[in-house]
């Protein structure tokens, strides 16, 4: 249960799904991958990405137009 | 967590906004009805194309690079339901004799250099026209700079198109009704839209895998 986290602040999609991504491929089962963003449309997106490829996502609005997303690999 | 002061102090913003909008359209409609309506309909649609967080990049975009269809499917509902939407007020103009001036236009070599080139643009910037100007209503600074080439993109293309036209020569455009008439145009139209959702809907369960 290691947590990691990536930086893509500023970033527009698709470069955070990309970098989650990259960074997913090299993390173990049950670990927790922490992600914050100020672009709506990002945050949507890796949502969705997450529900359709079965991962645990929690999505919270911390502030008005900040999300902090926490991504869990469930499997490989 | 709890509820953030970010929050709070952003009602009372709304409640300005929503005041301020009223007294804008409340003087707007002291000069013209007319004029008061188109405002309050811009401002209902980019309310809602706000809140819908809808995105045609990203509908047309992550097919292929993600393997996802959601949105594109999203986006073939939105198209069938314009195709109705599109035919009931065609068939009420009829009804009613009021003459409707459609915008089709004759297509080209420009048009598929356009279409590229405009999709290119898209991916690298982020957002078709209506995305960049909610993100840059949103505040994300980087589609400030992806206007600013909207801009000057639309410009050179209106510029240019006389150029395109007389160089590489145009078909005319094509209105399916005035060929097939109404209902088999639309029988057609929603069968291709029913096709390309099973397209896509595959397409999702190949690449995830499910």
């Amino acid at each position: 249960m290691t947590r990691f986290s990536i930086d893509i602040w500023g970033e527009m999609c698709p470069i955070p799904l990309i970098k989650a991504k990259k960074k997913l491929s090299s993390m173990q089962c049950g670990d927790i991958l922490v992600l914050e963003t100020e672009h709506s449309c990002t945050s949507r997106g890796i949502v969705v990405w997450a529900k359709a490829n079965r991962y645990i996502i929690e999505e919270k609005e911390v502030a008005n137009g900040i999300w902090h997303l926490e991504l869990t690999k469930t499997h490989d | 967590m709890s509820i953030n002061s970010a929050f709070h102090s952003q009602r009372k913003w709304n409640i300005g906004f929503i005041l301020f909008l009223t007294l804008l359209l409340l003087l707007l409609s002291q000069i013209s009805i007319r004029l008061t309506l188109i405002t309050a309909l811009g401002i209902s649609l980019g309310f809602v194309l706000q809140k819908s967080r809808f995105c045609l990049v990203s509908a047309l975009r992550d097919p292929i690079l993600i393997g996802m269809t959601q949105l594109t499917r999203a986006f073939l509902l939105l198209l069938g339901i314009s195709i109705l939407g599109f035919a009931l007020v065609s068939w009420g103009a009829s009804q009613s004799n009021i003459p409707l001036s459609l915008n089709i236009f004759p297509m080209g070599v420009h048009t598929v250099v356009g279409g590229l080139l405009f999709g290119i643009g898209m991916v690298l910037a982020g957002g078709c026209s209506t995305g960049i100007i909610i993100r840059i209503g949103e505040g994300f600074a980087m589609q400030m700079l992806a206007f600013f080439g909207l801009a000057v993109g639309s410009v050179l293309g209106e510029r240019s198109l006389k150029s395109w036209r007389y160089t590489f020569g145009e078909w005319p455009g094509i209105f399916l009704p005035d060929i097939f008439g109404w209902v088999p145009t639309l029988i057609l139209e929603l069968i291709v839209l029913l096709t390309l959702w099973q397209l896509a809907r595959w397409w999702q369960k190949k690449q995830l895998g499910e």
